[in-house]
């Protein structure tokens, strides 16, 4: 924060203007439009970037030795914010007793220091403070991601005004840049991409300008890096052309397509003066002469880019970004007693930082397969880790054996519900040492802790019950806390799981502060976690219930309320349709709450129809997601309040992103508004024709199953299906039987089954006089017991051929023969009748002459006759 | 044969017999040309599962010698082995998640089996207030928690041909009669299908069983998504191209209809279902955090979203509203698609000719029969309209 310069006129300016708690509270404010005009002026061009000045130590921060605190205020403020900030590692090397003004970093009086300090804070609205803005927006930021320099002034400044503060925050609505849809230009995907007027960014911005007088700072590997990167030098470029391609993206905020002169590249140089390079080479730097150098690089280079064009017979609102919209400060959270705490804001590099503002800062260094995620997160693949050091873990172990008690506090999301002993945040020395760790195990999350009551790795774990399936593949708060008294508790998405720590408390004196915080694995990297790790806190405290509960009510990530103009459909002034949006995740948004609201509080809508309402995104209505097509409704009448607007759903959408949150232009379409109305056309459903064949391609046959082979056997054989032997025979082999009649599918086995259960019938057919006497006649039970050959009869000759009758006695072999062709239905094709003839003509001479079975019987001769019948293809294809 | 097969001294030779006896008779069949006998026998096994009795084919043949096909497979369709083996075999798949033909008679398949003998208007099959009961000496009585009465009369072998009566499930049961739906709200599908889960599974295998479509036939991506409950993950793992490009094309559809069903649920505990009116069943409001926007089931009315858009070619009829409450008018939604009606006759095609359509011929064979199923609804006739095609020539 060294030599900051915040003239009482800036501040104004970046001072909002609160209307009430609620975005539906604004209107009760009226007298504050002419300052959101103000701040939407202010707005334009892209976020603010500040100079870094030299760095020079003016003043320590020794022991404090001056007046003590006139009240518990200034105490609160001494020990929340003061203690951190006066150091000259941060605001106290500038803004000391004596150096710049305001001087709130100052050492010699805690008091004076707390007045010239108020007016850099809000009390209602702490993220909204000029402390947390400048730092936030590159000025000084004592680590190389303003972001988190910003987040951990935040930190300090809550835990100052009281975690209750936010609780009454005011929401400042901020009416939006009027833009049409499709007029808005869009970047190209690459920085070497040309537009008609042959200019690339490559070629007209980065190589002439940013690369010459830019890259001092302005690109990682300069002496004192400032971000965005957005100038690698030449020589860095022809080694890594991926520096481009960032330096592309980096710089896309900074230049405005749509109106060039409003480039915050541009406003930086021409109102700012911010160093301005000299023309010619030898004279002063000329601020007027570098911004119309960069006007005109940035006006050729837009000049050739198309506008992209939007179906104009919709019916449209204006068109605008995400971060056009004013920002929605998140939920109050109980961050009392804070340790660590990351939220991933950074989203390039390989360095998570700690904001939790308690030194030293434990920031991670990201390895392996992590990715930066959209939204804030790191998405953690195969390999992929995030580590602290050991030596700034140990403010853990430190802390928390002091208290005795702690919580770790994630909103993670799991890749899938099948990994097991998946890590989300670890506090260990290997895959077998550890203090504490809260992980996944399929649709459990469990908890490590060690105490005195478990052993050095925390175990046993506590385990969330597997049947309550707590661990899902979405977006989910997780919670693992630790007290003496009840040991371990888990609590997901804001609610205790009910599972109870049976090892109970403890003490956790036995902590070990030589190891290491490491995030999406275990230290030895066998402990893997995929998936989406948004935000990760920890307490020296166990959080109670209700504040698990408000910390997971303040969800996680950047909201935006956008307001999408549509009074010139609605002829209402100044009304919206106000949405709650979010990056959702790396690949789309999230928009929540639409309402219709106007800033006008004396604008009343009259009855005006409303449906099919749909979001795009860059001139485009992608299909997938809209939640909002099936409105239909009347904006008016007592549902709606100057005061809330008129809320028009209840759920969200999540719509795909195009181009990035910087740059994707988000717009609504309408079916109708009011008297306007176009009617959207679904797509057609396409009629396939199937394709055919000439012939078919599979058999025209078809294998009996299962119970058709049973009932089957049943109706040529007459014994009845309820058989107990038949029965027991066929409940036994019912699987193994042909399930369905597909032919290709039939295997051995299932024929196997089938002579079984033949087997079965015939043994019951043949064994039971009555049974046997109703197929065959009274002809066998005489001889049932008498050799076959001396009852049917050999031929000598039916080796060789096998219709000869030579001692063959047909009249007996016919009375089972007959029979079963004709029960066999087999009659109605002679052919088959036939063969079936011959077979069993061949069977009865082939069953006595197998070596020791000349004395076979007419009861198992004709028990094998039958069963090659029932199994044959005759009776079991169809 | 068995001991002559116990004496064969290796398991390959025994097999090889087996075997031999086989594609000698198959080999046979497989080169005659059909008669008027063959044909009839042809259809009477491809129906009934058996071969016919003598006097049966005398009378089959008679009529194919009339060329009056149609008369003799419906003569085929009066051997109980039509219904107890036949259609059981048929609809049991229908009754369980894992489709296995392999499954204990219940009352949905009893009561499919019963319309078809009766000639029941099948159109109502997903709506009506209907049971068939067997009533045969020493069965438990049909009990809304138990399938007893259904096992047991498998296993006494009793001949449903006969024996299957028609009723009704709020008469048995105890049902609301607005709370009947057919063989949805029968007790063997209520077991299978609102059992545990979100009642999701009573809507896709409902449209698997009975338009023959799985979800991933009917995704489109294309219709709203504000009707897909908070349980669905709209960032899967952190990827909202999942949910974008693979969950909301199936979720967008089946979520509005499936909220049919909202008042639905089977204890597995008491082993009945509950139906509790005007009350939403816990399982839909399940994993509510998963995204907190999502929408939250207030009742249980349905909507079509497929009406419109890739899926109206399931042909959605034009006198229905296409909306309301309850699964019983989900179900006459459903069974009044041209995609029902093609389901039904597609399915018995495949049962009696064994093969999905493949010709043009087979294709003109199922729009004919599809075209006077729809006349009536008469699934019997569509057995014997298939297998007068399939009967050979």
């Amino acid at each position: 924060m060294r030599c900051a310069q915040l003239s009482p006129a800036s501040r104004k300016a970046a001072k909002p203007v609160r209307l009430g708690r609620t975005a539906a509270g604004w209107l009760r404010h009226a007298g504050a439009m002419v300052a959101l005009a103000v701040l939407a002026a202010c707005s334009a061009g892209g976020p603010s970037t500040s100079v870094n000045q030299p760095t020079s130590s003016t003043s320590t921060a020794n022991s404090y030795t001056g007046p003590a605190a006139a009240n518990a205020d200034v105490q609160a403020f001494k020990v929340n914010l003061w203690e951190n900030i006066r150091v000259s590692s941060k605001c106290g090397g500038c803004h000391h007793e004596g150096g710049q003004a305001p001087m709130f970093a100052r050492s010699d009086d805690v008091n004076l220091a707390y007045q010239a300090a108020g007016p850099l804070v809000s009390f209602t609205q702490p993220d909204q403070s000029e402390l947390v803005l400048k730092v936030s927006g590159g000025h000084n930021c004592w680590v190389s991601d303003p972001k988190a320099c910003g987040d951990t002034m935040l930190t300090w400044i809550k835990a100052w005004v009281g975690a209750g503060s936010s609780s009454t925050t005011g929401i400042q609505l901020q009416a939006p840049p009027s833009q049409s849809v499709g007029g808005g230009k869009q970047f190209p995907v690459n920085a070497t991409d040309t537009g008609t007027t042959g200019a690339s960014f490559a070629a007209t911005i980065w190589q002439p300008i940013l690369s010459q007088f830019c890259s001092n700072c302005h690109r990682a590997t300069a002496q004192t890096p400032q971000q965005p990167y957005f100038a690698p030098t030449q020589a860095e470029v022809a080694a890594n052309a991926n520096l481009l391609q960032d330096a592309f993206v980096a710089a896309q905020s900074k230049i405005d397509l749509n109106s060039p002169d409003q480039s915050r590249f541009v406003v930086r140089l021409r109102d700012e003066s911010h160093n301005c390079w000299v023309i010619p080479p030898g004279t002063v730097p000329d601020c007027a002469g570098s911004a119309a150098k960069m006007l005109a690089a940035i006006q050729a280079y837009a000049g050739g880019i198309a506008v992209t064009q939007v179906d104009q017979n919709l019916v449209l609102s204006k068109a605008l970004s995400l971060k056009q919209g004013t920002i929605a400060s998140g939920g109050n959270r109980f961050e009392g007693n804070l340790v660590a705490k990351y939220e991933f804001k950074t989203g390039t590099g390989t360095t998570a930082y700690d904001t939790s503002g308690v030194s030293p800062e434990a920031d991670l260094t990201l390895s392996g397969a992590v990715t930066w995620a959209g939204g804030w997160g790191i998405n953690v693949a195969a390999g992929g880790k995030a580590q602290a050091s050991t030596a700034a873990s140990s403010k853990i172990a430190d802390m928390i054996k002091s208290s005795g008690e702690f919580s770790i506090e994630a909103w993670a999301a799991p890749a899938n519900v099948a990994q097991n002993d998946a890590y989300i945040v670890s506090y260990s020395g290997s895959a077998t040492t550890r203090n504490a760790t809260l992980g996944q195990h399929s649709m459990q999350y469990e908890g490590y802790v060690r105490s005195d009551k478990t052993n050095t790795n925390g175990s046993p774990p506590l385990q969330t019950a597997a049947a309550n399936m707590n661990a899902q593949a979405a977006l989910q708060h997780i919670v693992l806390t630790f007290d003496p008294v009840n040991g371990r508790k888990l609590y997901v998405n804001g609610k205790f799981t009910g599972d109870v720590d049976k090892t109970t408390g403890g003490s956790l004196a036995n902590w070990d502060d030589t190891f290491a915080l490491v995030l999406g694995n275990e230290t030895t990297g066998n402990r893997q976690f995929l998936g989406l790790i948004k935000f990760v806190a920890i307490h020296s405290r166990a959080l109670t219930a209700d504040q698990v509960a408000q910390n997971f009510a303040a969800g996680v990530g950047e909201r935006y309320f956008v307001l999408f103009d549509v009074s010139g459909l609605s002829g209402v002034p100044q009304s919206y349709i106000m949405f709650t949006g979010s990056v959702y995740d790396s690949y789309a948004y999230l928009f929540t709450n639409p309402t219709f609201v106007s800033l006008d509080p004396n604008a009343v809508p009259a009855s005006i129809p409303i449906k099919g309402m749909r979001i795009g995104v860059n001139g485009v209505l992608s299909l997938p997601g809209q939640s909002y097509s099936t409105i239909n409704t009347t904006l008016g009448g007592s549902t709606y309040s100057a005061q809330n607007g008129q809320l028009l759903s209840s759920v969200g959408a999540v719509v795909a992103s195009d181009k990035g949150v910087d740059t994707d232009l988000f717009f609504l379409s309408f079916d109708q508004f009011g008297s306007k109305s176009h009617v959207f056309t679904d797509p057609s459903a396409v009629v396939v024709t199937p394709t055919t064949t000439t012939n078919p391609t599979s058999a025209d046959l078809g294998v009996k199953t299962f119970g058709e082979i049973n009932a089957t056997m049943s109706v040529i054989t007459g014994v009845s299906m309820t058989n107990a032997a038949v029965n027991t025979a066929y409940m036994s082999l019912q699987q193994s039987l042909p399930p369905a009649s597909d032919l290709s599918a039939f295997v051995a086995s299932q024929q196997t089954a089938i002579a079984q259960l033949a087997v079965a019938y015939c043994t019951a057919l043949v064994d039971t006089a009555a049974s046997r006497d109703a197929l065959f006649g009274t002809g066998l039970d005489a001889s049932i017991n008498a050799t076959a050959s001396s009852f049917f009869g050999v031929s000598p000759n039916y080796a060789t051929n096998r219709t000869d009758t030579t001692g063959v006695n047909t009249a007996h072999r016919g009375i089972v023969i007959t029979a079963l062709v004709n029960a066999a239905g087999s009659t109605a094709n002679p052919n088959t009748a036939a063969a079936i003839t011959t077979e069993l003509n061949g069977l009865m001479n082939d069953l006595p002459s197998i070596t020791g079975q000349g004395s076979i019987t007419v009861s198992a001769v004709t028990k094998a006759s039958c069963e090659a019948v029932l199994g044959s293809a005759a009776t079991t294809l169809k | 044969m068995d001991t002559l097969i116990r004496n064969i001294p290796s398991r390959v030779s025994r097999a090889a017999l087996l075997g031999t006896v086989a594609t000698v008779l198959f080999s046979n069949i497989g080169t005659v040309s059909a008669g008027p006998a063959e044909i009839a026998a042809r259809m009477h096994n491809r129906i009934a599962g058996v071969p016919p009795s003598a006097t049966v084919l005398s009378q089959m043949v008679t009529m194919v010698q009339a060329n009056d096909l149609n008369g003799a497979a419906l003569l085929a369709t009066q051997n109980p082995n039509f219904y107890n083996v036949q259609l059981k075999t048929f609809v049991t798949p229908w009754t369980n998640r894992d489709q296995t033909v392999f499954a204990p008679l219940n009352d949905y398949t009893a009561t499919v089996i019963g319309m078809v003998r009766d000639d029941l208007d099948f159109s109502t099959a997903l709506s009506d207030d209907i049971l068939y009961t067997v009533n045969s000496s020493g069965l438990p009585a049909p009990s809304i928690s138990g399938n007893d009465h259904y096992a047991t009369a498998e296993t006494n072998g009793v001949d449903l041909s006969t024996t299957l009566k028609r009723t009704t499930q709020s008469a048995t049961y105890g049902l609301p009669v607005a709370a009947t739906a057919g063989l949805m709200t029968t007790r063997g599908g209520a077991s299978a299908f609102f059992v545990a889960g979100t009642n999701r599974a009573m809507f896709r295998f409902t449209m698997m069983n009975h338009l023959c479509h799985d979800m991933e036939a009917v995704q489109d991506t294309t219709r709203p998504s504000d009707r897909i409950r908070q349980d669905v993950a709209r960032s899967p793992g952190g990827d909202s191209r999942i949910f974008l490009n693979n969950c909301v094309g199936c979720h967008s559809g089946m979520d509005p209809m499936a909220q049919a069903f909202a008042y639905y649920n089977f204890d597995a505990t008491s082993g009945a279902l509950q139906y509790t009116a005007n009350m939403v069943q816990p399982k839909y409001l399940i994993n509510s955090d998963n995204f907190k926007q999502g929408f939250v089931t207030p009742n249980d009315a349905w909507e079509n979203r497929w009406r419109a858009g890739p899926n109206a070619v399931l042909g959605f009829s034009g006198s229905l509203p296409g909306s309301g409450n309850g699964a019983k008018s989900l179900g006459q939604e459903l069974a009044a698609s041209d995609a029902f009606a093609q389901c039904q006759v597609t399915k018995v095609f495949q049962a009696v000719c064994f093969r999905a359509p493949q010709t043009q011929n087979d294709l003109n064979a199922i729009a004919a029969t599809k075209a006077s199923f729809k006349s009536g609804y008469n699934l019997r006739k569509v057995f014997a309209a298939t297998a007068a095609y399939c009967s050979g020539s």
